[in-house]
């Protein structure tokens, strides 16, 4: 009943989100669901009056209804859309997943070392699996649109990695804007076996002539000793808005290696969420934001010491020109009892016009003693002294500032195993930044 | 006995001002083609203001005076085109630049000073034998091609490095600004060698530093003694000698009787 009450003075938003729950025929997952569109109701869309969404202004979306985005024909999908960050390099597979939903073909469910199955199917034959990964973690203001994305996904991609693959998986998200204000809400859960490795890129890109609203969840559990590297590349259109989270669990000494790639989308809200809940259990995040134009980019990390001898390190290089602005917030918390828990945050900035603006905070909550937590964030223009050097020996000032622009990014790129997503990734965040011709040169 | 010597460089009456202050009160200096001028002084004289202004740091303000270089205004030109018409300035701290590759520097360089003289872009082999060859003669290792920019070098392999830049450059006028401080005798050796290596009839140098001691293997032909803007007092080489003995204030004093 309360939730029907925060319905007659919720927004159009939250209305259109609560007749898409009205509208979902019932399914093996139910309860969970329930529990979260509850959830989710009584709460409502974030505001700026929340801790992690100081610096993004939902109320133009909160004013719009919205409904489900269709279930694309993998035919409908335009071939040009299907780009691969990995061009012709070997893979295990490419998945493609249109508007949330996973267009397999049967001999993928049989690459040797991981089961590929729709979360849908799974729902019917094995829900006990994916309830595992569903439940509703906490009522945090970062995790809104996760409760949503529980409650409304229609499908999504389960991936159980088995054992050490070698060649990379691809997952292409499209988001297709056929219809005025679609939604779609992708799920992947990825569960990777104890001893078992993977490397799983994740592509957004949106076609069509409307402006889609995408909110996806990305859940990761590492079992112990697993190995992953996980990248989300966000490469949608001008006009959209991206709402993504990626959880990530992690079991005794297991390693993640995450990739945050922000290369387009009007709007982008990228969180992720890491609990190092076992000892010995490691972390590397690695984010490269750019802005350009008047583009939004929101990164929110908050990664758990939850365990002893548990160790993080975040690097982010955020890069705002024209009137865009950039945001990286990230959070480390150190539980009680977690000794010996290792963190480094650092977050360098980088301003490439007097209008666009970028917000770091870093942040430590320690619970625990003999703890090493360093944190350190800097926002800047191009250091003068290095600029001043290269015109001395001669370069011309626009060879100068690409060549600084390039190296700042450096850092997050050579961190990167797989040579073509990297060449990929360089090539798109390069054609955002000014002077690309030149940049493409250093190459 | 001597031919006719070009001119390279004049400084006329130059005042610097920098973050208000007045660094340089009237600079005068002449340098012929084909010299070798030590600029001495105390800590905080100016030394390094003329050095930065010379190679056209723009955060400098020049409020009167002229330079000429070859004959051109040069603060009427920007850095870039500064070192391309054969300028090159030695930095006292070579800055670090992480993430842009030492040899990639150097050939942008390179070729930026050839593409200005009309000249095509050096070839990428003939260019790493030619940086290998100078990396050999100023004895540096060849983990310096895969680094960044002075990224993680010694003060002394930036010193190195500096003057390796120079011997690929070739420029007609270098100013070596303390390119002898915080070097060992070995280091001291190797960095002259390379500094007379560029001796010749057509070029110059102007060496800024603190020390005599850089002076007993790269021999001036006139030493200047900068103290409180102003060049205050010249002469051969006997004068840095007079000075490493007598100390700066010998000179302060003597000009006032």
């Amino acid at each position: 009943m309360s939730a029907a009450r925060q319905t007659s003075s919720a927004s159009a938003a939250v209305r259109s989100f609560e007749a898409q729950w009205q509208a979902r025929a019932a399914d093996a997952l139910r309860p969970v669901r329930e529990q979260a569109m509850q959830r989710f109701l009584k709460l409502g869309l974030p505001s700026q009056r929340d801790e992690t969404w100081r610096y993004t202004d939902l109320r133009a979306l909160a004013s719009q209804s919205f409904v489900d985005a269709q279930h694309e024909a993998l035919g409908d999908v335009q071939p040009d859309a299907v780009q691969s960050l990995l061009d012709g390099a070997p893979r295990a597979a490419t998945l493609l997943m249109v508007n949330g939903f996973p267009s397999l073909q049967p001999q993928q469910a049989a690459i040797d070392g991981m089961e590929i199955q729709s979360i849908r199917e799974m729902s019917v034959r094995d829900p006990a699996v994916l309830l595992r990964f569903l439940a509703p973690a906490s009522d945090a203001d970062q995790r809104r649109w996760v409760l949503l994305n529980t409650a409304l996904f229609r499908d999504g991609l389960y991936l159980k990695i088995t054992r050490p693959l070698t060649a990379p998986l691809l997952i292409l998200h499209v988001a297709t804007g056929d219809g005025a204000n679609a939604v779609a809400h992708p799920r992947v859960i990825i569960d990777a076996c104890p001893g078992s490795s993977a490397t799983i890129i994740e592509h957004h890109v949106a076609q069509g002539a409307h402006a889609p609203l995408i909110n996806s969840n990305t859940h990761i559990a590492l079992a112990r000793d697993a190995r992953l590297e996980h990248y989300r590349v966000f490469a949608t259109t001008a006009a959209a808005t991206h709402i993504d989270s990626v959880d990530i669990q992690q079991d005794q000494s297991s390693h993640c290696k995450q990739f945050t790639v922000v290369l387009g989308g009007g709007l982008v809200r990228a969180t992720l969420e890491a609990n190092l809940r076992q000892p010995g259990a490691s972390l590397d995040s690695y984010s490269l934001l750019v802005g350009h134009e008047n583009r939004h980019v929101d990164c929110v990390n908050i990664v758990t010491h939850g365990a002893p001898r548990t160790r993080s390190r975040q690097t982010a290089r955020a890069i705002a020109s024209d009137h865009s602005r950039v945001i990286f917030n990230s959070k480390v918390i150190v539980n009680a009892g977690a000794i010996n828990a290792d963190s480094q945050q650092s977050c360098r900035g980088l301003l490439l016009s007097p209008t666009a603006e970028i917000d770091t905070r870093p942040q430590l909550e320690i619970h625990a003693d003999e703890v090493k937590c360093a944190h350190g964030a800097t926002t800047g223009r191009l250091d003068p002294d290095m600029l001043f050097y290269m015109l001395s020996r001669g370069l011309d000032r626009a060879t100068a500032q690409s060549l600084l622009v390039y190296a700042f990014l450096a850092d997050v790129l050579t961190g990167m195993s797989v040579t073509a997503a990297r060449s990929a990734i360089e090539n798109a965040l390069i054609s955002q930044l000014p002077d690309a011709q030149l940049l493409r040169k250093f190459r | 006995m001597a031919t006719e010597r070009t001119i390279l460089l004049e400084i006329n009456d130059l005042t610097v001002r920098v973050a208000g202050k007045e660094i340089l009160k009237g600079v005068n200096l002449k340098v012929n083609a084909g010299e070798v001028h030590a600029i001495m002084g105390p800590n905080g004289s100016g030394k390094s203001t003329l050095a930065q202004v010379l190679a056209g740091r723009e955060d400098y303000e020049v409020t009167s005076g002229s330079v000429s270089f070859e004959g051109r205004d040069l603060l009427a030109l920007p850095a870039e085109e500064r070192a391309r018409a054969g300028l090159f300035l030695g930095f006292q701290y070579p800055v670090e630049i992480p993430g842009v590759n030492n040899v990639y520097l150097l050939k942008a360089a390179l070729n930026a000073k050839r593409k200005a003289a009309g000249e095509p872009e050096v070839d990428a082999y003939d260019f790493l034998a030619l940086i290998k060859q100078k990396m050999k003669f100023m004895q540096m290792s060849e983990a310096f091609l895969t680094r960044g920019v002075n990224e993680g070098f010694s003060g002394g392999e930036k010193k190195r490095n500096e003057v390796l830049q120079m011997l690929v450059l070739e420029p007609k006028l270098a100013i070596l600004d303390e390119t002898d401080s915080g070097l060992d005798i070995d280091a001291l050796k190797v960095v002259s060698k390379g500094v007379n290596s560029l001796r010749d009839p057509k070029r110059a140098v102007v060496l800024v530093t603190h020390y005599q001691r850089l002076l007993d293997y790269v021999i001036p032909d006139q030493v200047h003694v900068l103290t409180g803007g102003r060049i205050v007092k010249s002469g051969d080489k006997s004068l840095a000698q007079e000075l490493e003995r007598r100390g700066y204030d010998w000179v302060l004093e003597s000009r006032v009787a």
